[in-house]
């Protein structure tokens, strides 16, 4: 008899590990959390399966699809627990992982910034051989020193080796030879190529990625094989996905070999959210900012699709693979309200973090942050944070203020705060501003979606100093990214890097690199066994004047690969260009750098969730809140209570579990079909006030 | 101190920096040399209507330091403010109307809201050849200014929005690579467009007389910042000295003498006592010379900052006028980046005397600027121009970073396959260089190799490149660290060149090889902690015994 079918996403934090299930039949959606276990994740994330199964009344074998994000990759980089590794790379080049790109972020600094090496020098190998830059082979590789490198791994007591040879990305083939070299006397080592992790020029960048994504394969591969034995054991049959940096999921054998693409899972997991709530109600240009309690990070959706960057970088280290484009800064509920020896204000970067964190937690915080800020003005509600099960000490938060602020800026209490609270908002307004100015985008054509703890405070101002006109706040932010995950593709990039100058005639080079792409991605999604409707490629375009060392993407489709075509995508790089950068240069050449392709899998969509369609009967309660200048009594209202279509006017104060939302008058809130909320500044509202 | 609203001034003092940030980000993704897009050299800051400098993005000290004096010169002896008009851009690279060197151009442009001008953009970058006796503008054999290359004084590039096509060709002629110089302009004036957007919104939000009122506040602030860091530091006078190898001319290394008077909350530094001009290039204007001084007081200062010109009013800088920190008019100047680190770490040795603790041994002491002018078998020609840079000197706390820029520099690499991928250039080793860093309790950072396969059919190398000699000092006992050095081996033969060098012919198959200075060590070397001995043994960047 044919059973349910369910399909799962599991999102493990730091403290609990959300789980989000729907009913592929019905649509029907429902949501789970459990305690995260830290010694092994695993045995949270089965917590969290037959945890829901019970609750929501279906078994194992009704699971069609389990896909997880994951912070394992993350957290061992952060933390450094990663095991010794070596590097092969072409002689006389052992030093390029250490000598880096020199520039220095503070400038006038004297004592030396810690660095991070990977590898030290005394497991860095050379090798005898030479690729040139058109990929022709300058030196043979030399037997003698294959052998001799390979055993001086094998010697080293590295668990993981990367392979990274000078030009390596234009010709794989002595890559190639020292990784099967090397297989045969080390069985068992994890090994990196530079031409499969990161096949594009400049070489610190991508034997830097080559490295972390060897250190991380033994990483992830226990990890991997930890969960799977688990999941089997406890007689789930369904096939499991990992998400990818790019917002993609994968399956775990890939992940294993392709660690590196992992470092950012965590992340895409809300912004692929984002991405689905901004498309389920109609906003196809939002700006995503997650709002903690030490970082605000910033994500940009344009045309329903999130943007995507081919490096970004970890802790200091450039990460050269795609994932999905965050800006990230040092603000958060914990960000630091102090004045400098010259008497000059800053709230943050410097933030109290969770120890001893906010002065208002008691915790040995003296110094006031952004959350006692909120407090002292009324916005958060020291009775009712975090559902009433944590006091939080006003006084204490008052009195660090006036001693810390208001005194030495000669502002009563209240001035003060206002002023910390403007301050962080053209912060936080600033990082978004920046976000969209390296893509040429105007705020004001965009909504901002706020989701993490913190954010609800201060959307509404934000917004307001960028003049967007619309805020959303999703229905569920305490397990939004499982929501996000949930509705992930598979998706693989291939890339391939050639240069071809595109003037008439160029169609043919372009079509032929198209054909390898469209093949290859074409067979990949072959062997994910997707039904052909599932499946989609999407070619783009790395373009750039000729000498420019940065390209823009510019999407180009199957259809295109003529003449025509070509001077269409050559208009659209002029224009790309003009809108990013101001201005463009139709006498320069244009040339194209990689061609890029995307396999998409889609595992299909899913109903919308719905609100409840009448009112909780909590009675109606109100507070005094600092609000648009000036105290005023705003009605506190539960979310979860909210039917659908309901319209409010603001002041209001809108509780979620874990977040607060402030309505700020002059703004009116409706109540989405789907249970999400969306505020919109509203001239007649203002009237009202 | 003004009085503004310290909320107001926070927030514009941010929206200020950002708008120097996207002129950054402007040049650095539309720019076409691998000098501005790889190794960054360039610079990007905001100033208020008056021509104060108010804010800068963090990239070069040595170019940001120096822009307000540059201004400050055109304003006063060339094109006085009042005639700016909206849509003007004014450019120059003369060294004798502010500059420091031909190939830095100095471009402004005023931004106007209502008539009104309310603040000024500026884009410094470092084009990649002007002309003159040598590509990339290090003429080692330069006795006048006239012999590096094209020299334009203050002028209108652009008038009221319209690009003045004749005087633009007539600066692409008169230079080697036309093309690149070109896009590298265009992405110059685009990044000025694009900050003066910014600014305008700004203004426009928060009114012109409040971006005056802001810009004196954050003047007023960085300078009590300044003043309350000096203020700090034990008063008294302290001498020290250091050297550069010589002019590439004459005999003899020359003399950096600094006088560092630190009184209350004021510090002034005097260079009395050093060398007379050079007849070769390698000397200083007052622009160089401040921006050094600037940079190492702010460093010494220890104060954290986004930097404006607020900051250098505790600071006095005199110097003899002829004198090598001085250059009178017409001296030669190209290679001035090798004086003025030298006047960097003279002045940060002298705050050694006074916070030892604070202050490391030498940094690599030069930047190793160094260009090759290429004729290819077709007749097709090229420049190619990088920088290379060493071993930071051992801090009292810790050991130098090898390979890692320092002082008023601050560069990035160019990557070799991006070098190979352009010029005709094979790499046959780029690596630390054991043994570079001055040995000590901290030990200096190692400087680095760098060798090269010269590929093309002809082709003229210049060096700008000094430390050979005068070896980055060590401090509180610690030993220097080991000199430059730049050689070509040519069928196995070794030819020593000199650190001035002037268009040495390379053929193809010629290596050309250097080696950047590591630097001072920190403390005895007795005292160094074994456990870091071992390691340095084991991982080579000790290889002696």
């Amino acid at each position: 008899m044919a059973s349910r079918r369910i399909r799962i996403a599991v999102d493990i934090g730091g403290t609990f590990t959300d789980l989000e299930c729907l009913d592929e039949a019905t649509g029907a959606a429902w949501s789970f959390k459990t305690p995260t276990t830290p010694e092994d994740p695993s045995i949270g994330l089965m917590n969290a399966v037959t945890g829901a199964a019970g609750r929501f009344g279906f078994s194992l074998d009704d699971v069609s699809f389990l896909v997880h994000g994951t912070t394992i990759a993350t957290n061992a980089v952060l933390t450094r627990d990663l095991p010794e590794g070596a590097l092969i790379t072409t002689a006389g080049f052992e030093d390029v992982l250490e000598i880096g790109r020199h520039a220095r972020t503070n400038i006038y600094r004297l004592k030396p910034e810690p660095r991070t090496l990977l590898i030290p020098r005394r497991r860095r190998f050379g090798v005898s051989e030479r690729i040139g830059p058109a990929g022709e082979v300058l030196r043979p590789l030399d037997p003698d020193s294959v052998a001799s490198v390979v055993e001086k791994v094998a010697a080293s007591g590295a668990r993981a080796c990367a392979i990274a040879l000078i030009n390596g990305f234009a010709n794989p083939a002595h890559e190639i030879a020292l990784r099967e070299a090397l297989a045969a006397r080390a069985p068992g080592l994890a090994i990196s190529c530079s031409h499969e992790v990161s096949p594009e020029i400049r070489e610190f960048e991508r034997i830097s990625t080559t490295v972390l994504n060897a250190l991380l394969m033994p990483v992830v591969e226990t990890y991997v094989e930890a969960l799977l034995a688990r999941i089997t054991a406890q007689g789930l049959k369904a096939p499991l996905y990992l998400v990818q940096s790019n917002g993609g999921a994968t399956t775990p054998r890939a992940a294993a070999l392709a660690p590196v693409k992992l470092l950012l899972s965590g992340p895409s997991g809300g912004v692929l959210a984002a991405e689905r709530v901004a498309s389920r109600l109609g906003f196809p240009d939002v700006v995503g900012v997650d709002m903690g309690g030490t970082s605000y990070d910033v994500a940009v959706i344009r045309g329903g699709v999130r943007a995507v960057v081919g490096q970004g970088e970890i802790d200091g280290l450039p990460v050269r693979v795609p994932m999905v484009d965050m800006r990230t800064i040092g603000a958060g509920g914990g960000s630091i309200a102090s004045l400098d020896a010259s008497g000059r204000l800053h709230v943050g970067p410097r933030s109290a973090g969770a120890r001893p964190g906010p002065v208002c937690y008691g915790r040995g915080g003296t110094e006031p942050t952004v959350t006692d800020v909120n407090l002292v003005l009324g916005r958060l509600d020291a009775a009712s944070f975090l559902g009433g099960e944590f006091a939080l000490d006003v006084e204490g938060a008052r009195a660090a203020l006036d001693e810390c602020v208001a005194r030495p800026l000669g502002l009563d209490r209240d001035a003060a705060a206002a002023g910390v609270l403007a301050v962080v908002t053209a912060r936080l307004a600033g990082a978004i501003k920046l976000s969209l100015f390296e893509r040429g985008l105007d705020p004001r054509a965009f909504a901002l979606m706020s989701f993490g703890g913190a954010g609800g405070l201060h959307a509404v101002e934000v917004a307001e100093e960028l003049g967007m006109k619309s805020v959303i706040f999703p229905r569920d932010p305490s397990t939004f990214s499982a929501h996000g995950i949930l509705q992930s593709d598979i998706v693989h990039d291939r890339a391939r890097t050639r240069i071809v100058t595109l003037e008439p005639g160029a169609s043919e080079a372009v079509a032929a690199l198209a054909r390898e792409l469209l093949a290859e991605g074409a067979a990949l999604l072959e062997a994910d066994g997707l039904p052909a409707g599932a499946r989609a490629l999407e070619l783009a375009a790395d373009l750039r004047y000729r000498g420019q060392a940065f390209e823009l993407m510019v999407p180009i489709t199957g259809d295109e690969l003529d003449e025509a075509g070509l001077a269409a995508l050559r208009e659209r790089f002029h224009a790309l260009h003009r809108q990013r950068f101001s201005f463009d240069d139709r006498a320069e050449q244009i040339e194209l750098v990689t061609l890029r392709l995307s396999a998409i899998g889609r595992l299909g969509g899913m109903a919308t969730p719905h609100a409840p369609q009448r009112g909780g009967d909590r009675p109606a309660r109100s507070r005094a809140v600092h609000l648009g200048g000036g105290w005023i009594d705003a009605p506190v209202l539960q979310q979860a209570e909210l039917p659908a279509g309901t319209v409010l006017d603001g002041p209001a104060v809108i509780e979620q579990p874990y977040t607060t939302l402030l309505l700020p008058p002059g703004w009116r809130m409706r109540v989405a079909a789907s249970g999400d909320l969306v505020a919109t500044r509203e001239p007649a509202a203002q009237e009202q006030v | 101190m003004s009085r503004v609203d310290p909320v107001l001034l926070e927030i514009v003092s941010h929206a200020l920096v950002s708008a120097a940030e996207e002129m950054s980000i402007t040049v650095w993704r539309t720019s076409r040399s691998t000098t501005v897009r790889e190794l960054l050299d360039y610079s990007t800051a905001v100033f208020d209507g008056q021509g104060r400098n108010i804010a800068q993005a963090a990239r070069m000290p040595v170019h940001l330091n120096s822009m307000e004096l540059c201004l400050n010169e055109i304003v006063a002896r060339h094109l006085p403010l009042d005639d700016w008009r909206e849509g003007d851009v004014v450019v120059t690279n003369d060294p004798y109307s502010g500059g420091q060197h031909l190939p830095d151009f100095i471009a402004f442009k005023p931004v106007f809201l209502d008539g009104a001008r309310i603040a000024i953009a500026c884009v410094l970058i470092h084009h990649v050849d002007v002309g003159g006796g040598a590509a990339g503008g290090y003429n080692a054999r330069a006795v006048e200014v006239f012999q590096e290359g094209l020299r334009l004084p203050p002028v209108r590039i652009v008038r009221a929005g319209a690009m003045q096509d004749d005087l633009f060709a007539t600066i692409l002629q008169n230079v080697r690579e036309p093309e690149t110089f070109r896009g590298d302009f265009l992405s110059q004036i685009a990044a000025l467009e694009v900050g003066a957007r910014a600014l305008r919104e700004l203004a426009a939000r928060h009114g012109a007389g409040m971006l005056a009122q802001v810009g004196d506040a954050l003047l007023d602030h960085a300078e009590a910042a300044m003043r309350s860091a000096l203020f700090a530091l034990p008063d008294g006078v302290y001498s020290a000295e250091d050297f550069v190898d010589g002019d590439g001319m004459a005999e003899g290394r020359k003399r950096i003498a600094a006088t560092l008077t630190i009184a209350g909350d004021a510090v002034s530094v005097d260079f009395t006592g050093s060398s007379p001009q050079a007849a070769g290039p390698i000397n200083a204007t007052m622009a160089t010379t401040k921006s050094a001084v600037y940079y190492a007081v702010i460093a010494a200062s220890g104060i954290e900052t986004t930097g404006n010109a607020g900051c250098y009013r505790p600071i006095t800088v005199s110097a003899p006028e002829g004198s090598l920190v001085n250059a009178a008019f017409p001296a030669p100047v190209s290679m001035r980046m090798l004086t003025g680190h030298r006047i960097a770490t003279a002045v940060l040795k002298a705050f050694a005397l006074a916070v030892p603790e604070r202050i490391p041994a030498s940094y690599y002491g030069v930047t190793f600027n160094h260009a090759v002018n290429i004729r290819h078998a077709d007749g097709r020609r090229q420049v190619y121009f990088d920088a290379e840079i060493g071993g930071w000197g051992g801090h009292p706390e810790a050991d130098g970073a090898s390979g890692l820029s320092a002082g008023f520099h601050n560069g990035q690499n160019t990557p070799i396959e991006m070098i190979e991928a352009i010029f005709p250039l094979r790499f046959e080793r780029y690596a630390l260089l054991p043994d570079s860093g001055g040995a000590g309790r901290m030990r200096g950072g190692l400087g680095l190799v760098r060798e090269w396969r010269f590929i093309a059919e002809h082709g003229l190398l210049n060096a700008s490149f000094d430390a050979f000699e005068s070896r980055p000092y060590g401090l509180a006992g610690g030993e220097p660290g080991r000199g430059g050095r730049l050689c070509v081996i040519r069928d196995g033969v070794v030819t020593e060149l000199e650190a001035k060098t002037i268009g040495f012919p390379l053929q193809a198959g010629d290596i050309v090889r250097m080696e950047t200075p590591g630097g001072g060590g920190h403390g005895p070397a007795a005292e160094r902690d074994p456990a870091a001995i071992a390691a340095d043994r084991a991982d080579g960047y000790v290889a002696s015994s």
